[in-house]
Parts: structure tokens; C-alpha cells; sequence
């Protein structure tokens, strides 16, 4: 029996992210199936999938066109109020796959979604799954159909897992499906909105204050839109500001239809990235931000905890709000110790990874896909991060930090640590 | 409209219940997906995954991996958990992509076998059959498989066939061994629920099979033509208080919805009475029907089953009430979750 795969954070980069271990690579090895890779291999089933995430349009209705297996979770959500009466299946049998007769079937479902309800959706989002992908459906032109019958939008929505580590990924392209809708209106200066979640920042997030100080007056999010009309205003935006990468096709998709052209910033939690981040923000709007007041009340607030628990030895995992390697980092650069991350590695936190490997070159990176992670042997730590962490170190003490509020800026930082003292305590 | 649902959302699929039937037994578990599938699969339909590990694994299938047919991959990828982890069969669940590229799953379990130099057994679920249909074939291929050889008979040692959280509810062994004892068994083994792939092996030790499920029948039949062993069909697991409640209806007007021997052991509980109907989403056999009994196949079915019968009372998994309530029922109402409905339990 192997012992579960790992390599310190120096022996990656000595490498070189050219030459990662199979280990580290997951589309060269099985994909375990443990509780910490749910997330990995059903990004529904906790968090947003992309039937939830189609589900963003307020109003709208799903239906999804699949084997009866595609649509199995479902079950966890569906009968939450903000989600009951809005999702239908149009399941396929083998005789659908192989004639295509299905396709025929769909306009007639949506016409039978619409006598169902006594409210008129707002759209209907058609969910189409692997079984299309490989036969070439075109929905586009199904959905254009049901558009014309019933005088309604119709909007397909991709949960192609094939199709998952191409550069448009599934969840990057329902972020596009959602905002398709929006049509083309007049911009108003001083609006604005923030892309990139499915959920709204933290209420408390300094980024509000920040853009209000630079005039900005209306500050929208697609997750906070209740009405279809308040949805309509999200094209009134004079700038777009993606806060996560996956949203960047979509808000290309936004600048080419609609001119709103954005800016992007990624979610970090070390406060000096994060204030580099606010000057850039600060220098793209003409406006200087002042963060001074959230960038030392961050830092007191770290070195207080730090005072308090002294150099913790820290897990820090991939199931989070956050980029597992850029937490380690943070953690390392502000006195902590991280033992081990559990981590899938890509193009954009190899660069923290480097970083980190000159830090604390002996932290351990391992790779909640790789089979060898079910002869896991915990590590010895004080405290974890992650919820997937949760599986491995449930005797230790720790967060999940993954809650459905997006955190964000200092503010996710304070919150962070304000968190980890509550379960220390 | 047929295979469109309103109100419930669907049921496990076969590819779980094949799943179900091997994963206690030791093996590497390969659902040959892109990775959606296996989280349903563990995430959903298996209740035991967040408490008992089991080596079951993604095959982390992409486009150009349909698209290609490349098999000789996934046997690579296959060797090298088995190099890691080692494992007394290995077992490749299909899904619908396999399904649709029409992959030659004898030919997997020829590479497999020849690969890794142990027993490789794929089954042919497709996504869009339900989980019985998947246990059904996993049952049957497990004991012609694995049970081969003819070991001297021990006296009243009785083998249960078909028992999985999907079937009874419960996923615990040790609760399915209390309700047995509690009906004066003391000499059995459950199949793939607290067993071993050592006594499916041994299977002709056994007196006596007891079938709880018509997906395990078929794999009941083979060991009686391979063995000899007869079988009698039975539903031991229904909860006390399930039975206690719906007998107080036993002259009524009663509709179970339950699978085929679940349901019938429930009739037989409350009085076996003509006034009772059994109906299941799932197979039914016409043998073990009695006349007016439904097979389901849709919302449909069912809404117009109780707007054209006045049942009193309706046994069922909760999550058909809003559509019973739509169709107009009135009477009362018994709730026995069933998983592979609401993926509810008991244990």
C-alpha cells in the first residue's frame, strides 16, 4: 500500500509547473472520490453547480433534458423555498439518445412548465448534459424555437463535466448563460457592477465604501437582484468588476454586446496584495481609494490573534472561499506555520506556490484527487482551514469557510481570523 | 407527458445501485465518467461514503477520452491505483458516456483482467435506468463471478440476497442483523452489507437464500441452478411503527408506493387484503403481483391512478405529496421513505 502522495512546496517548484508529478495531475490518475473532493466531482452538491447557478436569473425556471442520473442531487435543493416550483426534468431513455427524439419533446415540456405555473416565469434555462455534448445538439436553435412559440427567453446552460478543465469551463459558462439576457440600455456613469459569484459579498466588505468614496452611486450584484426588472438594471453598469476568473467570459460576452467594459481583480487574503489591488482599482477609476483605515485594522487584528495562539501550525484546504496556496502564503508571510495544503495546482496559484516554496519550503502539498489520498495519515497540526481540511482533521479544531456570503477584501480577512478565534477559544 | 416530472425530482439511477452492491466488498470502484456521475453516486446515493471508506474512484473521463475510445488509458490509470492500493477485484460502473460511444466493456474487463492479474468485472448501466435495474445486474454478475465453487452446506446457514441502504433504508449491517434476530434468525449472511467478498465466494455453504429485493432474483435463480439452494422471497426491514400505524386502516381503501417486495411484505403485514394496491416506480414482476397492482412509469400514472381510485389512506415516500395532494387526495397519508426516492433513511 502506498502512503498518500505529497510534495513539499520546494520540490514542485524545483520542477517546474511544466514537470508536475502524475500525482498532482488530474486528468493523468483515477479522481478519488472522498468526501474532500464533492466539490471536485459534483460542484453542485455543495455550493453552486450549474443548475443552481442557472437558477440566478430571479425569476427563472430550469428545465433539465438528461438521464435520470444527472439530475439525482437535485434533490438537496429543490425544496428550499428560493428554489421550489423552478426546476423540471425531461428524463431520456435510450431510445431518445440514440434517435435524438428528445429534442422534439423539449418545446413541448417548456409549453407544459409554463401551464403548470400560476406566475409566468421570467425565462426558462434549458440544462443540457454530456449526453449532448456528444451528440452535437445544437440548443441554441431549441431554445430559439421555444423563445418564438411561447414568446419567452430561453437560455441554454452548459453542465458539460467532459468539458470541465477546457479554458471555458462549465462554470465559467453559465456565468455567461446568466448574463445573456441583458439587453443593450443606456449607461449610467455612476453604476456599476461586481461579478463573479453566484452569492453577494459580505454586506460589510470595505470594496462598498471604497467604490461609493470614488462616486459610484449604484452598486449592483446578480445575486442580489430579486425581481427580473432589478436583473434588467445590471446592463445600465458603466463598468463591470470581475472579482473571479471564471466570470471574465462573461464579462467579455458583456463588453462585445452591450459595451460595459470591466475590470478584474482576483480574491487574495494578504492585506498588501490586497492594497495593491485597491491602488490599481483606485488608478482604473481616476480616483485615489483610501485603505489605509482597513489595511491597519486587518493587520491589528492579525497580530492580535497571532498574540493570542502564538505560530499555529495550520491545514489549509481547497474546499474554501479563497485559493487554498495564496491562504498558505498569507498564513506563512504574517508568522504562522502551514504544515500541509490540499490543493489541485494550475497556472494561476503556481505563482503563489513559488513564493510560498521560498518561505516555508517544507509545507506539504498534496492532492485530494489522487488515489493514494485514501491512505491518508494525518498530519500533525494545530488548527485547519477548509472544509475538505474538515474531513481529514474532524478531532482538530478549525473552519469550513465556505459559506454561501462571499467574502472578500480585508474584510474577509478579519472575518477569516475572527472565525478561527471563535472555534479556538 | 411521458418521463417529465413536476414535482419529484428523479430517482437513483442504475449505475448507484450497481455501486451499492460492491461497495463493502474490497475492490476498486471505477465509475467511467467525467466526474458529475461519481459525485452523485458517492455524494448522494450512498450513504455509507462519509462514514466507511471504499476505494471508489472517477475514471476523470474528457472530451477527446469519448472521443477517442481510449480505453488503454483508463486500463493505465486503473493499474496505477492498483499498483498504490492493491485490491481483490476491480469493477468498472458504465454511465452514460460510455453508454453512447458504445465502449466495449468485455473488452475493459479482458485488459483489466490481463493488466492487473485480478477479477474485472464491468456492468452495463447507462444512466437512464433506476438503481434496481443496476443492482440487478450487479447481483447476478458478483455470484457468477465469485461464486464458483461448491463448499459443503452448513446447516441452517441462510444467505440474504438483494440488501443495500438503497433497498431497506438503513445503512448500517448491524441494523438489518437486529431486525433479523429479531424474527429468530441467528446463522446468516447478508451480501454485501457487513460480509465480504469471501462469502460471496461461499455462497453454496448456504441452506437457504432469502431474496428482499427483485433486483437480487436473478442472482437467487442462478444459485439455485448452480447449487441447488432454494430461495423464498421476503421483506424483513419494514419499520414497527410503519406497520403498527397502517394496520389501523387494514378494512380501508389502502395504496402502498413502495418497491415490489417491500410493498407486498407490507401488504401481507396489514392483512393481505384485496382492498390493498401496491404500486412501485421501480420493476415489477407480474409473479409477485397481485391483480390491479401499477407499475409506475411517470408522474402521470400516478396522478391519474388516485384521481380514479378513492383511496383512504396512501402509503408512500413524502416526497410524492404535493402530487398526490394535486390530484385530488383526500384520505390520510403514512410516510416510508424510500432512498432511492428521497435519498432518506432510517439508520
Amino acid at each position: 500500500m502506498t502512503n498518500a502522495f505529497y510534495q513539499t512546496a520546494k520540490e514542485i517548484t524545483d520542477k517546474g509547473y511544466e514537470n508536475l508529478s502524475t500525482e498532482l495531475v488530474s486528468n493523468k490518475h483515477l479522481i478519488y472520490s472522498s468526501p474532500a473532493t464533492l466539490s471536485f466531482n459534483s460542484p453542485g452538491a455543495k455550493g453552486y453547480g450549474v443548475k443552481r447557478a442557472g437558477l440566478a436569473v430571479p425569476e427563472s425556471v430550469m428545465l433539465l433534458v438528461s438521464p435520470s442520473c444527472c439530475g439525482r442531487n437535485t434533490s438537496l435543493f429543490k425544496s428550499s423555498p428560493e428554489y421550489k416550483s423552478r426546476f423540471f426534468f425531461q428524463l431520456l431513455d435510450d431510445t431518445d439518445i440514440v434517435t435524438g427524439r428528445h429534442l422534439m419533446k423539449i418545446s413541448d415540456a417548456c409549453g407544459e412548465i409554463l401551464e403548470s405555473l400560476e406566475k409566468r416565469p421570467s425565462a426558462i434555462m434549458i440544462c443540457i448534459t454530456c449526453v449532448d455534448a456528444l451528440l452535437g445538439t445544437d440548443m441554441e436553435r431549441i431554445c430559439r424555437k421555444v423563445t418564438d412559440k411561447y414568446s419567452i427567453p430561453c437560455v441554454a446552460c452548459y453542465m458539460y463535466a467532459l468539458t470541465r478543465e477546457k479554458r471555458l469551463s462549465p462554470m465559467a459558462y453559465v456565468r455567461t448563460s446568466v448574463y445573456s439576457l441583458l439587453e443593450k440600455q443606456k449607461r449610467e456613469s455612476k453604476d456599476m457592477n461586481i461579478m463573479g459569484f453566484f452569492s453577494p459579498l459580505n454586506t460589510n466588505c470595505e470594496i462598498y465604501d471604497l467604490l461609493e468614496s470614488a462616486g459610484i452611486v449604484n452598486i449592483r450584484e446578480l445575486a442580489r437582484c430579486e425581481k427580473f426588472d432589478d436583473y434588467k438594471d445590471l446592463s445600465k453598469a458603466n463598468f463591470n468588476l470581475v472579482l473571479n476568473p471564471e466570470s471574465r467570459h462573461a464579462a467579455q460576452d458583456m463588453q462585445k454586446r452591450l459595451n460595459i467594459p470591466f475590470i478584474e481583480m482576483l480574491r487574495l487574503y494578504q492585506p498588501d496584495k490586497i492594497h495593491n489591488q485597491y491602488r490599481l482599482l483606485g488608478d482604473a477609476l481616476g480616483k485615489k481609494l483610501d485603505d489605509s483605515e482597513y489595511f491597519e485594522e486587518t493587520k491589528k487584528t492579525i497580530a492580535e490573534f497571532k498574540n493570542k495562539y502564538g505560530k499555529l501550525k495550520f491545514a489549509v484546504g481547497e474546499i474554501l472561499n479563497g485559493d487554498a496556496i495564496e491562504i498558505a502564503l498569507m498564513l506563512v508571510k504574517e508568522g504562522f506555520h502551514v504544515e500541509c495544503v490540499f490543493a489541485t495546482i494550475g497556472e494561476l496559484n503556481y505563482r503563489f506556490l513559488k513564493t510560498l516554496a521560498a518561505l516555508s519550503p517544507e509545507t506539504k502539498i498534496y492532492s485530494n484527487l489522487s488515489p493514494t489520498m485514501l491512505n491518508y495519515e494525518k498530519d500533525d497540526i494545530d488548527c485547519f482551514i477548509g472544509s475538505d481540511c474538515l474531513y481529514y482533521f474532524s478531532d482538530k479544531p478549525g473552519i469550513e469557510w465556505c459559506d454561501e456570503v462571499e467574502p472578500f477584501g480585508y474584510c474577509g480577512v478579519i472575518d477569516l481570523f475572527n472565525a478561527l478565534d471563535k472555534v479556538l477559544r | 407527458m411521458k418521463k417529465f416530472l413536476k414535482y419529484m425530482s428523479p430517482f437513483a439511477p442504475d449505475q448507484s445501485g450497481a455501486c451499492s452492491v460492491f461497495y463493502e466488498l474490497g475492490g476498486l470502484i471505477v465509475i467511467c465518467d467525467a466526474g458529475g456521475c461519481a459525485g452523485n453516486i458517492c455524494g448522494f446515493d450512498e450513504p455509507r461514503w462519509f462514514e466507511k471508506k471504499s476505494a471508489v474512484f472517477s475514471a476523470g473521463l474528457r472530451d477527446m477520452d469519448a472521443i477517442m475510445g481510449r480505453d488503454d488509458k483508463l486500463i493505465e490509470k486503473l493499474s496505477l491505483a492498483h499498483s498504490q492500493l492493491g485490491g481483490n477485484f476491480a469493477l468498472i460502473v458504465s454511465t452514460p458516456v460510455p453508454a453512447i460511444i458504445a465502449t466495449d466493456l468485455k473488452s475493459l474487463e479482458r485488459m483489466g483482467e490481463k493488466k492487473l492479474g485480478i477479477p474485472c468485472i464491468a456492468i452495463d448501466t447507462t444512466g437512464t435506468n433506476y438503481y434496481d435495474k443496476g443492482e440487478e445486474k450487479a447481483w447476478y454478475r458478483l455470484f457468477e463471478r465469485f461464486a464458483k465453487e461448491s463448499f459443503e452446506k452448513k446447516d441452517g446457514k441462510i444467505g440474504i440476497i438483494g440488501a443495500t441502504p438503497m433497498e431497506t433504508g438503513y445503512k448500517n449491517s448491524s441494523s438489518l442483523r437486529n431486525q433479523l434476530e429479531s424474527i429468530g434468525l441467528h446463522n446468516f449472511v447478508i451480501y454485501s452489507m457487513g460480509s465480504t467478498i469471501d462469502d460471496i465466494q461461499r455462497a453454496s455453504e448456504c441452506e437457504k437464500n432469502i431474496v428482499i429485493s427483485l433486483a437480487g432474483l436473478k442472482a437467487a435463480k442462478y444459485l439455485k441452478d448452480k447449487f441447488n439452494i432454494p430461495y423464498e422471497i421476503a421483506f424483513p426491514f419494514i419499520p414497527e411503527d410503519i406497520i403498527k400505524k397502517a394496520s389501523d386502516y387494514k378494512d380501508k381503501k389502502i395504496l402502498i408506493i413502495r418497491s415490489q417486495f417491500a410493498g407486498n411484505e407490507l401488504r401481507k403485514q396489514i392483512g393481505n387484503g384485496k382492498n390493498i394496491t401496491c404500486a412501485t416506480w421501480f420493476m415489477q414482476d407480474n409473479d409477485y403481483a397481485n391483480d390491479g397492482d401499477v407499475k409506475l412509469n411517470g408522474e402521470d400514472d400516478l396522478y391519474e391512478l388516485i384521481k380514479n381510485e378513492e383511496f383512504d389512506l396512501i402509503i408512500a415516500d413524502s416526497d410524492a405529496l404535493s402530487l398526490i395532494k394535486d390530484a385530488g387526495f383526500k384520505g390520510d397519508f403514512i410516510d416510508y421513505p424510500e432512498f432511492a426516492v428521497s435519498g432518506r433513511i432510517f439508520d
